[in-house]
């Protein structure tokens, strides 16, 4: 990608410390760097940059751009996308990375469109060839794997949580306060409230184990043994179509195609048939354990480990067994 | 307040998707439905059309097929609609899609307009930011509640702690997520009048599109490879014969999962 250099990665906004995703991008790049030489830079916008500077600093960013700003305390895509620019116009980069959630795709389909370059989407895997980047992504939840380049750059690309290990990494960094011009359109957004509800949920995309629930739960309060068995295990609860459409859980905790696309370490299935658009959002988990009672589910045909049986007696037995190993270990 | 809402057509979400080996594109002779996602954002505009009045107009990128996912659309109680369709298109990316969308919506008036939160086949949920960085206006995504006062938007956008509440002026571009409504089913009435509602097609020549930036020759993407991974395959399948919790657990284990 001729004179352009560098890898910068944009920080995925968020409060006190930088997400994992934004970890896992700045660890990749690292690895990425030494192929397109220059160094790998992270942009942080928060209010108070310092201790996500420091963090970004301990998995080895070699330059670190701040903007700590009034407008931008909390995420307005408008000054949000106009600080990722102004941080793409000081680094003149070969690669952007941002985090693959609702807040990184608005910033990169921003910067994108503002520089007339294309835009790879939900990268699982990165390589640089000839000083090219060639971006991995799978298709309609992992039945298709696609490789895919920019055909100009710099190349734009939103990570998937998860997708890269992250690893802290010794060396120098500097810390740089960067000033933008913040465009008026954008600033036409004004943040009037910010509500929290869900103290605490583990979120899907990047737990390394889900317990996710379906129609065999029977009703909204069946859902309380799937809680009970992730609270045990520390996972993120999910829950299938079904189950959502029926009102029993909100559509924020839905796997699958019309939900959210999971790849954690484990996924085990309570009472979900496993049908094409469920299993769209969960086959590429490294292991699925399904309980359900049809031996016939189409779960069980990809599942890599199967108990034909009442979830509702399995389950809690299960929370048992594990807690009982945990404090016998 | 008149709305313009952005749908597309897509493969059935209950069918297996395949790509073409030749061009790498999704082979879509397979059963087409109106995208899921953009049934909120239709259900969403009609309802702020009801309370506010003003038209609500559809605009679409596509094959000449997709009337059939506009037609539902129009069943729904959508006013009009705008089918941007021809060879040349086909094959375009995110960003051209984005182009061609900007574009044709600078042929149109409107106060607001609405997207589903991404399609169930690109799913890429770009193309909101894009076409609102093309048009100069202001975007808002992934929003639970859009309110209108007056010419002043309030809406909610999840997050993964709960939502934040903004505000801002009309004319936006918003996306909505599943679960802001309930969409409507479309009356035999609605289904019967969706016949004779306008139905505009356009080719990218009366657009005046710079061929440039459209189809698979003016994509900013290539695919250099496509593969169909391994399928999974079934591992161990037990009855539950009383032990079949000590069973997960000695796998978990025997994984170093737990």
């Amino acid at each position: 990608m001729n004179d352009k250099s560098g890898i910068l990665v944009v920080a995925e906004p968020g409060q006190g410390k930088l997400a994992n995703v934004t970890l896992e991008s700045i660890t990749r790049a690292r690895e990425l760097a030494g192929a397109v030489g220059g160094p790998v830079s992270v942009v942080v916008v928060a209010t108070e940059a310092g201790p996500l500077a420091a963090q970004a600093a301990r998995y080895g960013a070699g330059r670190v751009y701040v903007v700590e700003r009034p407008e931008t305390t909390v995420f307005r895509p408008g000054p949000y996308t106009d600080a990722a620019m102004a941080a793409i116009q000081a680094t003149d980069p070969a690669l952007v990375l941002f985090a693959n959630s609702p807040d990184g795709r608005d910033l990169a389909a921003g910067c994108a469109a503002r520089l007339g370059v294309g835009l790879l989407v939900d990268v699982t895997g990165l390589e640089a060839r000839d000083g090219r980047f060639i971006a991995t992504h799978p298709c309609f939840g992992g039945s298709v794997i696609v490789e895919k380049e920019a055909t100009a750059g710099p190349a734009i690309a939103t990570v998937r949580p998860s997708a890269f290990a992250r690893e802290e990494a010794a060396g120098d960094t500097d810390v740089i306060p960067l000033s933008v011009d913040f465009a008026p359109s954008g600033l036409l957004t004004k943040v009037v409230d910010v509500v929290v509800e869900n103290v605490g949920m583990v979120s899907l995309e990047e737990a390394s184990i889900i317990v996710s629930g379906g129609r065999g739960l029977g009703s909204a309060e069946g859902f309380s043994v799937i809680q009970a068995l992730a609270e045990e295990l520390g996972a993120a609860v999910g829950a299938s179509r079904a189950v959502v459409d029926a009102g029993w859980k909100h559509h924020q905790y839905q796997v699958g195609q019309t939900g959210k696309t999971v790849s954690p370490e484990l996924y085990i299935a309570c009472g979900i048939s496993g049908s094409i658009q469920h299993r769209a959002g969960m086959q590429t988990s490294r292991y699925i354990v399904a309980i359900n009672k049809d031996p016939d589910a189409p779960i069980f045909s990809f599942a890599d480990f199967g108990v034909v049986g009442d979830l509702f007696s399995v389950i809690p037995a299960l929370t048992e067994e594990i807690h009982r190993r945990k404090a016998a270990s | 307040m008149n709305i313009v809402v952005c749908v597309k057509q897509v493969v059935d979400t209950e069918a297996e998707k395949r790509l073409d080996p030749g061009t790498w594109r999704l082979d879509r002779s397979v059963n087409s439905i109106l995208n899921p996602y953009d049934e909120y954002a239709v259900e969403e505009a009609l309802r702020l059309a009801e309370s506010h009045g003003g038209e609500v107009t559809l605009l679409c990128m596509g094959p000449e097929t997709a009337t059939e996912a506009i037609r539902k659309a129009l069943a729904m109680g959508a006013d009009r609609a705008l089918l941007v369709s021809g060879d040349a298109l086909a094959g375009s990316d995110a960003q051209g899609t984005a182009y061609v969308l900007a574009e044709a919506l600078k042929s149109l008036e409107f106060d607001l307009v609405l997207f589903g939160s991404r399609s169930t086949d690109g799913e890429t949920g770009c193309v909101p930011a894009a076409v609102a960085e093309r048009l100069g206006l202001p975007l808002l995504s992934s929003l639970s509640k859009v309110e209108v006062r007056d010419s002043t938007l309030i809406v909610h956008r999840e997050t993964e702690q709960g939502y934040i509440a903004y505000e801002c002026p009309a004319p936006a571009v918003l996306s909505v997520v599943k679960g802001i409504n309930e969409p409507r089913y479309p009356s035999m009435k609605g289904i019967m009048g969706a016949k004779k509602k306008p139905l505009d097609v356009k080719d990218p020549t009366a657009l005046s599109l710079d061929t440039a930036q459209i189809g698979l020759s003016g994509a900013q993407t290539r695919v250099l490879s496509a593969t169909v991974p391994e399928p999974r395959k079934a591992g161990m399948k037990i009855e539950d014969d009383g032990a079949g919790a000590q069973r997960i657990a000695d796998f978990l284990a025997s994984e170093k999962l737990v």
